[in-house]
């Protein structure tokens, strides 16, 4: 009896894969007048008053980053277990689930997400829009991450035409 | 004696909160495989289990514990990973040879990892009661439980019933009605409805339908039962087969 109670705990340990980090809101706050300093793209944010890079930061985030599993025209069985209706190829996809952006892959004062992309896929991404995971995910670095929450902590709050 | 083999609606957890008293003590091992197709709102796929589970009984008392083990598949993407273990007690407060009532309480850990919809992502208390009657060739077991997540909760997975394998909502009154027919000496047909409902008015209602056979031996029961999401998505259709030996 002995052993079959080792072999159970054994076998829950090995079990045991993944991640242990909790999605955690990374608690970013956009200053209060906003600064208007990241946007979607500079067409979508108007008044923007970055770099260009910055006012296209978050089209520029998520095609780079996320699109390849999180877009409306991929099919459930090509998502590599992105959730239906968690759709970055548009503002409106992104604005719908934007706290769960931040807290898949924010960094922020509270927390440091790296699940998506990488950690939640064992560190591989797909290389084509829809495809399986055949490359080594991107590296995001800090900086980005930390610019991804300070833009959806102040685009949430923007005024939208949808 | 009254003894009644369920599985129950949990995957594996077949003793859990129902199986009356037996007046022998001892020790039980089960294995219950497990396949199912779930079609949610956000996720769609199927996953199998195994779940090993052991059970000591004396007297009127009882402690249990899993630990499952999971394949899934979601959205396309394939993953292998333990469950959420439990472990329960069970407590039998009133017996006679026809009727039977008791109460458990079951806690699980979140060993399975909730990103991947394998675990709750927090510990759960569930503790519940339950009563039996068996007459002639009949049984009949009723429950009534509450399932709450405590510690960190707080991040739980919005309004939608969580994990993938096994779906229930954060805080949820518990319920289950099952049957039993003994149609030859050594084989019973039985069937069971059982859900959740949710205490928060954000969660899910679930119900879930079961038809089972089982073959029951001297020291060995073995069921299958086919199961079906009524209401709330827990599952599109699973199956549920489960071997018990008792020491």
């Amino acid at each position: 009896m002995r052993v079959l109670i080792t072999t159970l705990l054994l076998v829950q340990l090995a079990g045991c894969g993944g991640t242990d980090a909790i999605p955690t809101a990374t608690g970013t706050t956009c200053a209060s007048p906003d600064p208007m300093t990241f946007g979607y793209t500079a067409a979508d944010t108007p008044g923007c008053t970055g770099t260009p890079d910055q006012c296209n930061f978050g089209k520029t985030f998520m095609d780079a980053y996320c699109i390849n599993c999180h877009a409306s025209e991929i099919p459930l069985s090509k998502r590599n277990g992105a959730p239906l209706y968690h759709d970055f190829d548009t503002l409106l996809g992104v604005m719908e689930v934007v706290g769960h952006i931040d807290e898949q892959a924010g960094f922020g004062p509270n927390a440091q997400n790296e699940f998506m992309p990488g950690d939640g896929t064992g560190g591989k991404c797909p290389s084509v829009a829809g495809g399986s995971l055949d490359s080594s995910c991107p590296a995001i670095s800090a900086d980005e991450r930390t610019n991804l929450a300070q833009w959806l902590a102040c685009e949430k709050d923007r005024p939208h035409s949808f | 004696m009254v003894c009644v083999l369920l599985i129950a609606e949990r995957s594996g957890r077949a003793d859990h909160a129902h199986v009356a008293r037996d007046d022998r003590a001892g020790l039980a091992a089960s294995l219950s495989l497990v396949a199912a197709r779930f079609d949610t709102m956000l996720y769609g796929g199927d996953y199998e289990g195994v779940v090993p589970a052991l059970r000591w009984t004396h007297d009127r008392f009882a402690v249990g514990a899993t630990a499952p083990l999971y394949r899934i598949e979601e959205n396309g993407l394939q993953v292998l990973g333990a469950g959420d273990a439990t472990i329960d007690g069970q407590v039998t407060i009133v017996h006679d040879e026809m009727f039977a009532a008791g109460a458990t309480l079951a806690l699980s850990a979140p060993t399975g990892d909730h990103k991947f919809g394998l675990g709750m992502g927090h510990p759960m208390v569930m503790p519940a009661v339950w009563g039996a009657m068996v007459h002639d060739r009949h049984a009949v077991v009723a429950a009534l439980g509450y399932s709450v997540g405590f510690a960190d909760a707080a991040h739980h997975h919005d309004d939608m019933m969580w994990p993938l394998v096994d779906p229930m909502n954060a805080s949820e009154l518990t319920w289950s009605a099952r049957g039993d027919l003994a149609v030859a000496r050594a084989w019973r047909l039985g069937a069971q409805l059982a859900g959740g409902v949710p205490v928060d008015a954000s969660g899910v209602t679930r119900v879930i339908a079961g038809a089972r056979a089982v073959w029951i031996s001297q020291r060995v029961q073995t069921g299958l039962e086919l199961q079906a999401g009524l209401a709330g998505d827990p599952f599109t259709l699973r199956a549920v087969a489960q071997t018990t030996v008792a020491f």
